[in-house]
């Protein structure tokens, strides 16, 4: 039977429209019913040289459900074409075009000789959510666009992580994450972003390694990158935050890649050093215990949710209750994402709920026993549920209403301290 | 349930006419079968002057049969009892004001058989609840 999903913290796999966007002068051409790209946009830093107002769409109706939207999807590429500057054309597919049978394929098969290329990702709907689409994009990248290369750059690491405007951080997170691996003396490699683009997608295949830094997403795509151009892949599952885990993240990358241990060891401690020298300034603060809470939960996709556990944990001391992992996470990788949870210093464990349905997640936080008022870092949806109950709120997953991020990120040790920063920003309030 | 679509062709074979300028709409009934039902009459010939130009009331697709806007309502009017439309072209000004009826646009160019036996194809997938695939 037909349920209802109530509150739900992902859009259709046709999101994966941002994921292009992502993309400096890439553009999403639209196979869709008219209002798809305005539903799925967000005011979180879409707007620039492309924004989902000006995405080319067929706008497909009734009559092109009935007769085929073929000839429509034609023309809007080949005008796209002439009419938008971009470098790189993406098409995607929404659910109507795919549900009665539009062969989109065969429409952009023929624009291989297009002077730009022009590449396609279906995204129907009804074949997952957006983490999902993200994924088809990227796929649709390695298969149709790059060629396995000869030619290999030392040193060269492409850098995977979550989805772009789904992820309020990616940007910032993607940056610091650069920084970091460049410390190891590694060249590090991304798509998304400011002057990355185009350029950077070549470099793909040259790369020496692929650092995936997710729990999940783009797992898929690492996984064919080793297959079709030989690169083998580091699958780190949590986005490092704070100095526990960006350590553990640069041990692993360099033991992963070769990188003298002498020297990861000295950018660990030259970090360390600085981050430990904030946290003991701020002692008197933490030791104030009557202004953080004793428990906390966080309402997030996986990424987020593991990440900012075992932070909050293993860097702050403080107490998990029920976490809750709202992606809808694929049953696969479910099981070694469970594990993480088991990893955290001082014997805990954080009991982890993948749960879609925030009236179910809203109704386990109020039958939770916080001792004390809850903490709770999740999507919009839960401030109000966090003022009824008297507890603390930060906003950090998606849907946002509450914070502006430009290129603020948590990723790192600076990230950690950002965090840091935001949750005692809010907690310092309820007495000032 | 059967429902009616009008067609607009000059020979009873192509869909050949823009809507501007169909004088006689076919009229088909669609039930088990596809039949031809009815014609029905548009004076062409009553409407305003195509020189005299647009009469401020917002003017429509002039290509073809020059239709100003009181000739578009009389059209619908006429065709109000149908499920949808078929025609070679239909402009912005009609299409809003058959969508006001709820009466369907197709704006295509196939044989009448064609055009009817897809068109039935969906409906009668859609009035099931059924998934519709194009064959």
């Amino acid at each position: 039977m037909a349920k209802l999903l109530d509150k739900q913290r992902y859009k259709c796999a046709l999101a994966a429209m941002q994921t292009v966007q992502a993309i400096e002068r890439a553009l999403p051409i639209l196979h869709s019913g008219p209002g798809c790209a305005q539903k799925l946009s967000d005011t979180n830093g879409s707007s620039g040289y492309f924004s989902p107002n000006i995405f080319p769409c067929t706008s497909i109706n009734e009559k092109d459900v009935v007769f085929g939207g073929v000839k429509k999807l034609n023309s809007t590429i080949e005008n796209a074409l002439k009419v938008v500057d971009a470098d790189l054309y993406v098409v995607l597919t929404g659910c109507i075009p795919e549900i009665v049978g539009d062969d989109t394929a065969e429409v952009v098969s023929r624009f291989k000789e297009a002077e730009k290329p022009v590449l396609y990702a279906p995204t129907a709907g009804f074949k997952g959510n957006n983490y999902i689409g993200h994924e088809q994009v990227v796929g649709a990248i390695i298969d149709q666009y790059l060629k396995k290369s000869d030619k290999k750059q030392k040193g060269l690491v492409n850098i995977w992580a979550d989805v772009p405007y789904q992820d309020l951080f990616w940007h910032g997170n993607l940056r610091e994450i650069e920084n970091l691996v460049s410390e190891l003396g590694l060249t590090p490699n991304t798509i998304f972003g400011y002057q990355r683009g185009l350029e950077n997608i070549k470099k793909i295949p040259e790369a020496e390694y692929n650092i995936l830094v997710s729990p999940w997403v783009g797992l898929k795509n690492v996984k064919k990158m080793e297959k079709k151009f030989g690169i083998p892949y580091l699958h780190c599952k949590t986005l490092p935050i704070g100095a526990t885990e960006t350590s553990k993240f640069l041990r692993e990358v360099a033991a992963f890649t070769g990188v003298d241990s002498a020297l990861a060891e000295s950018v660990i401690k030259k970090h360390e050093d600085y981050y430990y020298y904030l946290i003991e300034r701020y002692a008197d603060l933490f030791l104030e215990n009557r202004v953080i809470n004793k428990q906390f939960t966080v309402v997030a996709d996986a990424q987020y949710t593991l990440a900012i556990t075992k932070f909050l944990v293993n860097d702050l001391g403080l107490v998990p209750a029920k976490q809750f992992i709202t992606d809808d996470t694929p049953k696969q990788y479910r099981q070694a994402i469970e594990e993480e949870f088991k990893k955290l210093n001082f014997g805990l464990t954080a009991d982890v709920e993948f749960e879609t349905d925030g009236f179910k997640i809203h109704e386990e936080i109020k039958k939770h026993d916080y001792h004390g008022y809850p903490l709770v870092l999740g999507g919009y949806y839960e401030k109000e549920l966090t003022e009824d109950l008297k507890g603390n709120f930060l906003n950090i997953s998606w849907p946002v209403q509450s914070k502006v991020v430009f290129n603020s990120y948590y990723a790192g040790y600076n990230g950690g301290i950002r965090l840091i920063e935001d949750i005692y920003t809010v907690a310092v309030q309820r007495f000032n | 349930m059967s429902y009616k679509i009008a067609v607009g062709s000059s020979d009873g074979v192509n869909i050949d006419l823009k809507f501007g300028q169909i004088e006689k709409f076919l009229i088909f009934e669609i039930d088990e079968n596809i039949v031809l039902k009815e014609e029905r009459f548009f004076d062409l010939s009553r409407e305003t002057d195509c020189n005299a130009g647009c009469g401020g009331g917002g003017c429509s697709g002039r290509g073809g049969g020059c239709s100003g806007p009181e000739e578009v309502s009389a059209k619908v009017e006429l065709i109000k009892d149908c499920r949808a439309i078929v025609a070679k072209k239909i402009g912005f000004q009609a299409q809003k004001q058959l969508e006001k009826r709820a009466i369907a646009v197709f704006d295509v160019e196939y044989t009448i058989e064609e055009a009817l036996t897809k068109i039935s194809n969906y409906y009668s997938k859609i009035d099931k609840g059924e998934k519709f695939v194009r064959v």
